[in-house]
């Protein structure tokens, strides 16, 4: 099994705060890998990290068999890797249209038309600002910017923030399409039941540290050790 | 008495137009990459002086289009060079390297063209008044209003309909997404600097043909154009338009009736326009 990325002991600072403390994973491609932990476990830092946002001060990221430590942002998007940031940073000032086509154009089947046949909602409100859209739709214009750019790699940060039961169903059902369609996901989520559903690898994050790496089945299985992993925020975990 | 009003209105929207190209590109400058860019009168300046030295050889026309290009050129190699390190850092450090850069703009165009002003030939057909009852309204200013109109327009066409654009527009908002979207920003900053200066350089032109050259020829410029922003709204192109031109039709009609005032009208506008609206008339939250 060949991994679409690795990462050998990142340490990540913001400022002078030490956020990430020698983190190391392994994306296998063609999979779901999931990052599961509690907030301010170093989760975000971690993918911000991986796509260039926050660069690790030590560690080596190698993406597709390529060093990408120090590669700035748009260098390594251009390589495959999409990114949904968390919070879903949309363009508030452009229309979805518009949004749909900052994104660079790497060849690929996704396009703005096949965007919009796999999202009809974002066709229909094609010509609204993206500040008029609901936290559904902003989801989806999020997700669908980053398809643009026909990842073989998608980064996601907690994707099923804030948003309606429904609405998070749909959103792991598109995260299962992409598997299907041979793009390797990464997972950031607070949503723990529905992504140890969908995810075939899985991490757990504590204090900037992996506190447990292996199959998602396994962990599935075991409601003991998740109890223990999810430490104090046990209630939390139950979402659904 | 309504000749007079027509001639300070007519003059006052041909200002305002300048006000209007000045402020437009500080507002994109300003907008993508935070920086105040104190050396825009200092562009415009060389791009007057730019093309009175090629007049001799391609002519007006070819003045008018070739100088603002070399003039954003310049832009361009002095972002690349000097204010992308400043990217990031405290306000002051692009403050006073645009100040600095300012001061040597006016004192290189001294050094090269000298202190005194410098006659600009516009084509004489160009300089003839219109008609003999508006003898003010001379071929030149309506050409000046026009061509400005036209860049305005092919700017707004930019931001709208081209990638280019759109990705500026967003990256005033967000440059980080931007970014991870796999657009170079550090490019993105340098075209959109660029774009900036090149409006400035091409201000510089028309406004030689009008004033002559000087090597301050920018400096009356700059801060009406900071306060045509601000009653605008920071990062509205229509907004910035609309408040160049409302400050220069002020400051006319005041050169009229209070002459006194006529600096003075803009500064009072600004103060009622941030009581009132603070963001500026067509300003909001997301830039653009």
């Amino acid at each position: 099994m060949t991994s679409a990325l690795t990462a050998r002991g990142l340490q990540t600072y913001y400022g002078k705060s030490h956020i990430l403390h020698g983190v190391s994973l392994e994306v296998p491609e063609g999979k779901i890998t999931t990052i599961l932990g509690r907030n301010g476990a170093g989760k975000s830092t971690t993918l911000r990290s991986l796509v260039g946002l926050t660069p690790a001060r030590e560690g080596a990221i190698t993406i597709f068999g390529k060093e990408t430590t120090h590669l700035p942002p748009y260098a390594i998007a251009e390589m495959g890797v999409g990114f949904v940031p968390e919070g879903r940073k949309i363009f508030a000032n452009l229309t979805v249209e518009e949004n749909l086509k900052v994104p660079v154009e790497r060849p690929g089947s996704w396009t703005i038309a096949t965007i919009f046949d796999l999202f009809p909602r974002l066709k229909e409100r094609r010509n609204n600002k993206g500040r008029q859209l609901s936290g559904g739709e902003q989801e989806m214009l999020s997700i669908a910017r980053a398809l643009l750019l026909n990842p073989k790699l998608m980064i996601l940060d907690e994707p099923s923030q804030g948003l309606a039961p429904l609405i998070v169903r749909e959103v792991f059902r598109i995260i299962t399409q992409m598997r299907a369609e041979g793009i390797t996901v990464l997972l950031v989520e607070q949503n723990v039941r529905m992504s140890l559903e969908v995810a075939d690898q899985v991490y757990v994050l504590n204090d900037g540290q992996v506190a447990y790496a292996g199959s998602a089945a396994d962990l599935r299985a075991d409601e003991a050790l998740l109890q223990s992993l999810a430490g104090v925020s046990a209630e939390k975990w139950e979402i659904e | 008495m309504s000749q007079l009003i027509l001639l300070a209105v007519v003059n006052g929207l041909i200002v305002g137009a300048f006000y209007a190209l000045m402020a437009i590109g500080l507002s994109l400058i300003m907008s993508l990459s935070d920086v105040i860019n104190f050396a825009h009168g200092g562009f415009l300046a060389v791009g007057a002086y730019l093309a009175y030295s090629m007049t001799p050889y391609v002519g007006f026309w070819g003045g008018l289009l070739i100088a603002p290009v070399l003039t954003a050129g310049l832009g361009l190699l002095v972002e690349k060079v000097l204010i992308s390190r400043v990217y990031g850092r405290d306000p002051l450090y692009s403050l006073l390297l645009t100040f600095g850069l300012a001061f040597i703009f006016e004192d290189v165009t001294r050094y090269i063209w000298g202190a005194q002003g410098l006659p600009y030939q516009v084509p004489g057909w160009l300089m003839s008044p219109l008609s003999l009852s508006l003898f003010f309204l001379t071929g030149y200013r309506v050409f000046m209003m026009a061509l400005i109109m036209v860049v305005v327009g092919a700017l707004f066409w930019l931001m709208t309909r081209t990638r280019l654009g759109l990705r500026i527009r967003a990256g005033t908002l967000d440059l980080e997404t931007v970014s991870i979207l796999g657009v170079n920003v550090r490019v993105l900053r340098n075209l959109n600097f660029g774009i900036g200066i090149y409006l400035a350089g091409l201000a510089g032109v028309l406004a030689a043909g009008q004033l002559g050259l000087q090597p301050t020829i920018g400096d009356s410029l700059i801060m009406p154009s900071f306060i045509a922003i601000i009653i605008g709204g920071l990062g509205s192109l229509t907004g910035t338009l609309l408040g160049g031109l409302m400050i220069g039709v002020a400051s006319g009609l005041a050169t009229v009736f209070v002459p006194s005032a006529s600096e003075a009208v803009m500064y009072v506008m600004m103060a009622v326009v941030l009581l009132v609206r603070p963001q500026g008339l067509l300003g909001e939250e997301g830039r653009f």
